[in-house]
């Protein structure tokens, strides 16, 4: 067999955004439930956790599915047209469904009390607006699918390095940006947290999801496109036009 | 080059490779080869297996080490 399955490589993709939204958004929830909020320290320690997921994820998994586990991320490389349609389907479709189930494990594990401090949803800070919000998503997004993109698709990237660069933009992004409006970059990671609240009767977020859509799509084709026309990778006989 | 094994026990064989690892000259018979599977792509993409194997060729000692 050449290549796993497209059911193996979705199970992989499952697997992989359960342990970024469960270490990620679980930060969150361990630093308001045991140490009675989040300071700046804490959200230092909260970037590193969503980094750190999604770096050893990329090394444990990255052969198997490519460890995109972020719809943002498989949508910028099928726009680009490096990822099958039918694939993509089966990707988002893994990567919402194995960041619920995160959320879930979450309030079995911890009770009901990691949904009242808020499963680590993302939501627009105070004074931020519904558009900032987008702009921010999408501006966090540019980075980390740039990095994606110039670590790990260009194939003259530093071979064994993607995983450290990417998961050290998504801390960075998170450290620097994540009381603006969560710091998000992945719509499977919001939809988690979002869809286990509703369970429990918290309905108020759904309003603010098109933000963590938008705005992380956006920002990830921009990236793809910029960097694709910056890098002349898509184009074999780059030619030097001075 | 003459094989090493078969010099042990006295035979004279002309070698048709050397063991890449231990450099021992090796005849047809004491020869193994050990082909090493390929993988194209990775991260972001999944890998996929390689039509083409390495070829890759070894004594007998280092064989039983290495599989
Ligand atoms: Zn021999
Ligand atoms: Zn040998």
């Amino acid at each position: 067999m050449p290549q796993p399955t497209l059911l193996k490589r979705a199970i992989a993709e499952l697997i992989g955004t359960f342990v970024l939204v469960f270490l990620g958004t679980g930060s969150v929830v361990t630093s308001v439930v045991f140490f009675g909020g989040v300071d700046s320290a804490g959200l230092l320690l909260i970037g590193l956790s969503f980094g750190f997921a999604v770096m050893i994820m990329i090394y444990a998994f990255g052969h198997i599915s490519g460890t995109h586990i972020n719809p943002a991320v498989s949508i910028a490389l099928w726009a680009t047209g490096r990822f099958p349609s039918k694939d993509l389907v089966a990707y988002v479709a893994a990567q919402l469904i194995g960041a619920v189930a995160a959320s879930l494990v979450i309030v079995a594990i911890v009770g009901t009390r990691a949904v009242d401090a808020g499963l680590g949803h993302t939501m627009p800070g105070d004074g931020v607006s519904y558009w900032q919000a987008i702009a921010i998503e999408a501006v966090t997004t540019f980075f980390l699918v740039l990095v994606i993109w110039g670590a790990a698709v260009d194939k003259r990237a530093a071979g064994g390095f993607a995983g450290l660069a990417i998961g050290l933009v998504v801390a960075a992004d998170i450290i620097v940006t994540g009381p603006i409006a969560g710091a998000s970059m992945n719509p499977a990671r919001t939809f988690g947290p979002l869809l286990t609240e509703t369970f429990w009767g918290t309905t108020s977020g759904w309003e603010k999801f098109p933000i963590y859509i938008i705005g992380p799509i956006v920002g990830g084709l921009i990236a793809a496109f910029a960097y694709d026309y910056v890098s002349g990778i898509k184009s074999a006989g780059d030619k030097d036009e001075s | 080059m003459q094989c090493y094994v078969c010099a042990q026990s006295g035979k004279e064989t002309e070698a048709l490779g050397i063991c890449i690892v231990c450099g021992m000259g090796l005849c047809k018979d004491h020869a193994i080869r050990e082909d090493v599977d390929l993988w194209e792509g990775g991260y972001p993409f999944p890998s996929k297996k390689a039509k083409k194997k390495l070829p890759r060729i070894l004594c007998a000692e280092c064989a039983e080490v290495l599989t």
